[in-house]
């Protein structure tokens, strides 16, 4: 096993792939940019190395830094996390030349499903379902007008190299092709420095569910299970779970879906942890999107429901050792439940909310996991994904990981600057999204149905004005209850005058 | 001046965090400030108050009247990626003026009605602060 792991990422997953590392004995690097000197991440591993200034392009980007870190530091391997150059091909490669070990799949996995127009040809090879469409980036607008029109309208534009609804467009008619195909281009080359686009039919009410992968380096792999992605705005995973309710009602859908997933990854010669990406529609037909060759931002659900750690199984198949487990020893168990905490404003569309944090109470008690990068006093960067925390419920049915989710939910308060976290205590709440019977446009339909915000009633004012009026004139504040010593009201009272 | 309702009981748990016992109720409230005035946090639900003395007020930002002047400002922290307008241009209700970056996201601030540029404060690459006039129309 390694002795010393350098993090090529920040954040929660920062955090997170430290605390695995310590609790198996491996040193920790961490890097950092200007902006997160102060981060957890960097306080809490053995070693930290500066990448440069707060643009990713200047840090976190800078594969020749890391490296340069990694020797610096004398680190045997790197796990890159999610995002940033986790998917990056090249990346691999230059850890490999480095002599460094990339904690991940090889850089050909990487190149051969990391695309999504080649991840579709290798997934119909494999015979794994996938959505109508074509394969090859579209070159031109007649292209793509005689493309949408034998696939039939909608359909949606998608970026080659793309991920988080980046250079994505929905096109519903052929006189919006030229413009969205422009648009969704030009969106992608800003993202991806790849302008590429290709077509696909686009799935009606489509649910996202997706199948985790788990493979050593001597052809050994495993799937472990779906997780339920449908939740989602602008295109990123808000709330994700496992089981999905439609596994809960059809359980031989996930052994489909894992096979299917496993014939993929096989086709792509996948090692290290990954997941294929499947829309799911009403009817139970299942479409392969795409692998993300990486650990998932949301892969503690899995971990709730399998007992199993994918950050140790990571570190220990990329240090060569056999995948132990069988797939007849994987079972799942009771549901997880995760939502992501984000600094953003659900009442202006999600917009987002950097800042410096005042004041957190983080939830706890039975049944909790929180994975949170965040504390009082810390200023949130705005140079990065506003994700602040993942907080994720083990419960031994849905309906109670849901109960135990807004009681943690209800536990949990941020101060200082915005958070989705009065969002989740209105889903949470939702009939609809109790049933299960949700798809990917749920959020946008809950607030056409719910509003974007409950405003506050009569009496919330009253109470809030109160001690708000209580709290800003400190000289008026009565002593009845105030339980502070008497030496320090006389005190206040004193500078105050 | 706002008295508290008197079957309230009130502690201070730590500054701007109090529990208060509205008879047999529990209540925890955390009190905080933003731009203009107080952010109260009532067992989750967050509550903007307004301060009484309009001194204490700092203009925030936007004026969507059809007439007179608008300012138009930054609605989060960030960094001005683009400026799609110039003083003096004519613009009308919901053409582009500023595009502002934070956090991967990019938002495209809006004319809030037909006018006329009469002052550009963003420049592109500067970073700004919530409630940072960006444009100016008339």
């Amino acid at each position: 096993m390694f002795r010393k792991v350098l993090v090529a990422n920040r954040g929660e997953i920062a955090v997170r792939v430290i605390r695995g590392l310590r609790e198996m004995g491996i040193a920790s690097v961490a890097v950092y940019s200007d902006a997160d000197r102060n981060s957890l991440a960097v306080r809490m591993a053995d070693e930290a190395v500066r990448l440069g200034p707060a643009p990713s392009a200047e840090s976190y980007l800078r594969m020749d830094r890391i490296l340069d870190a990694a020797r610096l530091t004398g680190a045997e391997a790197i796990h890159p996390g999610y995002g940033f150059l986790s998917e990056n091909d090249a990346f691999a490669a230059a850890c490999q030349e480095a002599g460094i070990k990339f904690i991940g799949p090889s850089a050909e996995s990487i190149r051969s499903v990391g695309s999504k127009t080649a991840a579709r040809q290798i997934a119909k090879a494999a015979g794994a379902p996938i959505v109508p469409g074509i394969e090859e980036p579209v070159s031109s607008i007649e292209e793509a007008r005689s493309a949408a029109r034998a696939i039939g309208y909608p359909v949606l534009l998608k970026a080659v190299a793309g991920g988080g609804g980046k250079g994505m467009r929905r096109v519903d008619r052929e006189a919006d092709l030229e413009a969205a195909l422009r648009d969704a281009s030009s969106e992608a080359e800003r993202s991806f420095r790849n302008a590429a686009v290709y077509i696909e039919k686009l799935v009606i009410e489509p649910r996202h569910i997706e199948i985790q992968v788990l493979g050593d380096e001597h052809g050994h792999i495993i799937h472990l299970g779906e997780r339920e992605c449908s939740l989602q705005r602008r295109h990123q995973k808000v709330i994700e779970e496992s089981p999905s309710p439609v596994m809960l009602r059809y359980p031989e859908l996930r052994q489909a879906m894992g096979e299917a997933a496993l014939k993929v990854a096989r086709a792509a010669g996948y090692y290290n942890a990954g997941t294929c990406e499947f829309l799911v529609d009403a009817d139970r037909n299942f479409y392969f999107l795409e692998m993300n060759t990486r650990l998932q931002v949301e892969h503690p659900v899995t971990e709730l429901v399998t007992g199993l750690d994918l950050v140790e199984w990571q570190l220990r198949i990329a240090a060569g050792e056999p995948l132990t487990l069988q797939q007849s020893d994987i079972a799942w168990r009771g549901s997880a439940i995760e939502c992501r905490i984000y600094a953003e404003d659900p009442a202006m569309d999600f917009l987002p909310s950097p800042g410096r944090i005042e004041w957190v109470r983080e939830p706890s008690g039975p049944g909790i996991r929180l994975d949170s990068a965040v504390y009082p006093g810390m200023t949130v960067p705005m140079e990065y994904d506003p994700l602040l925390a993942k907080l994720a419920v083990w419960a031994s049915t849905r309906e109670r990981a849901i109960d135990r989710m807004h009681r943690a939910i209800f536990e949990y308060r941020v101060a200082g600057i915005k958070t989705n976290l009065e969002f989740f205590d209105r889903v949470l709440a939702d009939a609809e999204f109790r049933t299960g019977s949700f798809h990917t446009a749920y959020i946008p339909e809950f607030f056409a149905r719910a509003g974007r915000t409950v405003p506050a009633t009569e009496e919330e004012r009253a109470v809030a004005s109160a001690i708000a009026a209580y709290h800003g004139k400190p000289a008026a504040k009565p002593r009845v209850g105030d339980a502070r010593p008497q030496w320090r009201s006389t005190h206040h009272a004193e500078v105050l005058r | 001046m706002k008295r508290l309702p008197p079957n309230w009981e009130v502690s201070e748990i730590e500054p701007g965090l109090y529990s208060i016992l509205d008879g047999t109720r529990s209540i925890e409230v955390r009190v905080g400030r933003n731009h203009a005035g107080f952010v109260v946090d009532l067992d989750g639900r967050i509550v903007s108050v307004e301060l009484d003395d309009p001194r204490e007020w700092r203009q925030g930002g936007r004026h969507h009247g059809r007439q007179g002047r608008a300012e138009i400002s930054a609605p989060m922290p960030g960094k001005v990626v683009r400026v799609l307008v110039a003083s003096g241009d004519a613009v009308i209700e919901g053409q582009g003026l500023v595009v502002v970056e934070a956090m991967k996201m990019q938002n495209e601030m809006k004319a809030p009605k037909d006018g006329k540029v009469v002052a550009v404060a963003a420049k592109e690459g500067a970073s700004v602060a919530a409630g940072q006039v960006l444009v100016t129309l008339e």
